[in-house]
């Protein structure tokens, strides 16, 4: 029963990475001698394999700007966006109001606008004839800094993507705490603060960490709002991506990057597997 | 009782079916016998787009009853790369790639890798029109059908007088911090020949020629001077930003963001006869260097097929009618002598000529030249 999608997975995502992974480490026969008789700056080998494609990229200084630019997009786009969406499903849970629901319904738009259009929209609302922009200086306010072409505008970009997740996920894990755990307690004399951080945050753990690794996942190979919003350099290493296969005939390289930011995911999806475990085993001990 | 129904109605629907599959399938042999598809595949601006879609093809489509032309269009020819990767394979392979009529900047690399049929085998007696010279760089194997150069477009309103070389414009540009830019060179011809102009003036012609007619990576430590001359750039650059896309650059101008850029010459008169740039931005050409441009090539791939027809529809687009058409909708040149012309598009034309046009680098030179203008300009 299991063979066909095993097989499936096999032949469409498995032989494909491995060939991929063969062409980096300087094998080009096989499933690989077509793009390699035609791309250029590569390191080939006929026997064993060679890091020479891996050195070459890893000591490219353009593409140390552009993983710490990656990096530290993916660490503050991530945080913002499980505080954010925190915040509005925990407003959502112990509050009941029509300004709950509209903010919990306005959190969810982005998910019905294409990333295309959003983030042509952003470029233009951030530029330096934009509306940020106009309203500051109308306030008096002229030396506000442009925001278009900038990692900042990718940040915020990418934030503005990905909260639809974050707030479904934790509002979902939220509703999923008993109202009676909560009102005993109240009875018991706990403040909301204390009933939040001592009932909600541990019992919300695994929407939490969903949300934070997704989306970290996402932000690394994001491609869109970084192409379209953000400098010329450094920028993430989506756009630098393509531009080593399209621009620069150089498909080796492009793969390289490939695998690098693949196994940065890695590390990310470690987190998210090992979290799952570990609360998989507490509930296994207290049943 | 119902299973025996259930049996009868599957095997009756199946008949069915396969009747259906049967009767279409003649169908479609019966038709193809009348109808011959072209595929061309052409990259460039949304200007080549609308050429090729709204002039070019339905006018051929008219005339040529049962020959119907497939666009395959990549913008800012994105996918030039991998589509050069996949002719390249099918034609060595001999074998069919999808693709029958190239319009793109790879047509030079198709024709000097041995891809494209050579122009003496052609069957369009209009090739005889074209200007000999504009063969050579392609070793007679790719047909010029139009010519277009990238120009300095200016804001007469704030530019009184152009700067007239590329050392002036230079000049100017560090003088007017922040009202000048260019598109990376990975997106877009017109930043492209900008930056390519600025490394080529301190190059040899020697070197040069080599860049224009081959591959040669051992001279690339020639370019260093220019590309630290582009980075000193930066500074002056509007916000230090180069966006992607030629349409990118237009739009700047447009709105009075920045007042001199390099632009192509018939994407830029398209937008001024549009309305989309205002009438105050004028065009004009920098010398020593100028600006690279040249002529459009069309490939017409060693393993296309229905050639006959192919050779038909560039037949009509080297006609007469079709130049006039190209050289009103794209401001392009014509790629015919003058004196086919209509005489209006004659008194236009009277003091260029598509040939006089400085020639840019083959293309694997132009993607190791992207590759560093990423590495050590922005």
């Amino acid at each position: 029963m299991v063979l066909p999608p095993v097989a499936v997975i096999a032949v469409f995502i498995g032989f494909p990475v491995v060939a991929a992974i063969a062409y980096t480490l300087g094998r080009a026969g096989g499933p690989n001698s077509v793009v390699a008789s035609l791309g250029q700056r590569q390191f080939i080998v006929q026997k064993g394999v060679t890091f020479d494609a891996y050195r070459d990229i890893l000591s490219n200084p353009t593409i140390h700007r552009d993983l710490w630019a990656t990096v530290w997009v993916t660490i503050v786009v991530t945080l913002v966006v499980v505080a954010v969406s925190w915040a509005i499903a925990l407003y959502l849970r112990l509050t009941d109001s029509w300004l709950a629901r509209t903010i919990s319904a306005l959190s969810v738009v982005p998910l019905f606008i294409p990333v295309v259009i959003a983030s042509y929209a952003i470029l233009v609302f951030y530029a330096s004839d934009g509306f940020i922009k106009t309203v500051a200086y109308h306030l008096g306010f002229h030396g506000f800094p442009t925001l278009g072409y900038t990692l900042t505008c990718v940040t915020l970009g990418e934030i503005w993507v990905n909260i639809p997740f974050g707030v479904l996920m934790m509002s979902s894990g939220l509703n999923g705490v008993p109202n009676n755990l909560i009102e005993a307690a109240r009875d018991s004399g706990a403040t909301m603060p204390r009933v939040v951080r001592s009932i909600l945050l541990p019992m919300n753990v695994i929407p939490t960490v969903i949300v934070a690794t997704f989306t970290a996942i996402y932000v690394l190979g994001s491609f869109t709002v970084p192409y379209l919003t953000g400098p010329t350099a450094p920028n993430l290493l989506g756009p630098s991506m393509a531009n080593f296969f399209n621009s620069f005939n150089q498909p080796q390289q492009a793969e390289v990057l490939a695998i690098v930011v693949f196994v940065l995911a890695l590390g990310i999806g470690a987190v998210y597997v090992w979290a799952n475990v570990r609360t998989g085993r507490r509930s296994g001990l207290q049943s | 009782m119902k299973r025996k129904h259930l049996g009868a109605i599957v095997v009756v629907g199946l008949a069915v079916v396969l009747a259906a599959v049967a009767a279409t399938s003649q169908a479609a042999t019966t038709r193809q016998a009348k109808t011959v598809t072209i595929n061309l595949y052409a990259s460039g601006d949304v200007n080549v787009q609308s050429l090729w879609q709204q002039y070019l093809i339905p006018g051929f489509e008219k005339q040529n009853k049962g020959i119907k032309v497939k666009l395959i269009f990549s913008e800012h020819g994105v996918n030039d790369t991998p589509t050069l990767a996949r002719i390249g394979a099918a034609v060595k392979q001999r074998k069919w790639p999808g693709i029958d009529l190239v319009d793109a900047g790879l047509v030079t690399t198709l024709a000097t890798d041995g891809l494209t049929q050579p122009v003496k085998k052609a069957t369009a007696p209009n090739i005889g029109n074209v200007d000999k010279k504009l063969l050579t760089p392609v070793h007679g194997a790719a047909i010029p059908y139009r010519g277009s150069s990238v120009v300095l477009a200016y804001d007469s309103n704030n530019v009184a007088a152009p700067p007239k070389t590329l050392s002036a414009l230079l000049q100017w540009i560090r003088a007017h911090p922040g009202k000048f830019t260019y598109n990376s060179p990975n997106t877009g011809g017109s930043g492209y020949s900008f930056a390519e102009t600025v490394v080529d003036s301190f190059m040899t012609q020697n070197v040069l020629t080599q860049m224009q007619q081959g591959y040669a990576p051992q001279l690339e430590s020639n370019w260093k001077q220019g590309f630290d001359l582009l980075h000193s750039l930066n500074q002056y650059v509007y916000q230090g930003v180069y966006p992607n896309g030629n349409q990118a650059v237009l739009d700047l101008l447009a709105k009075g963001q920045i007042w001199v850029a390099p632009v192509w010459s018939d994407q830029a008169l398209t937008a001024l006869k549009t309305k989309q740039l205002p009438a105050s931005i004028h065009l004009t050409q920098i010398a020593s260097p100028s600006f690279t441009g040249g002529a459009a090539y069309l490939g017409v791939l060693k393993t296309a097929r229905n050639k006959v027809d192919v050779y038909k529809f560039v037949n009509y687009i080297l006609s007469p009618a079709a130049q006039t058409q190209i050289i009103n909708v794209m401001s392009g040149f014509p790629a015919i002598p003058l004196k086919l012309m209509p005489k209006a598009i004659q008194n236009k034309f009277a003091d260029v000529s598509a040939n006089s046009l400085r020639p840019t680098y083959a293309q694997k030179q132009q993607s190791d030249f992207k590759a560093q203008w990423q590495q050590t300009v922005p």
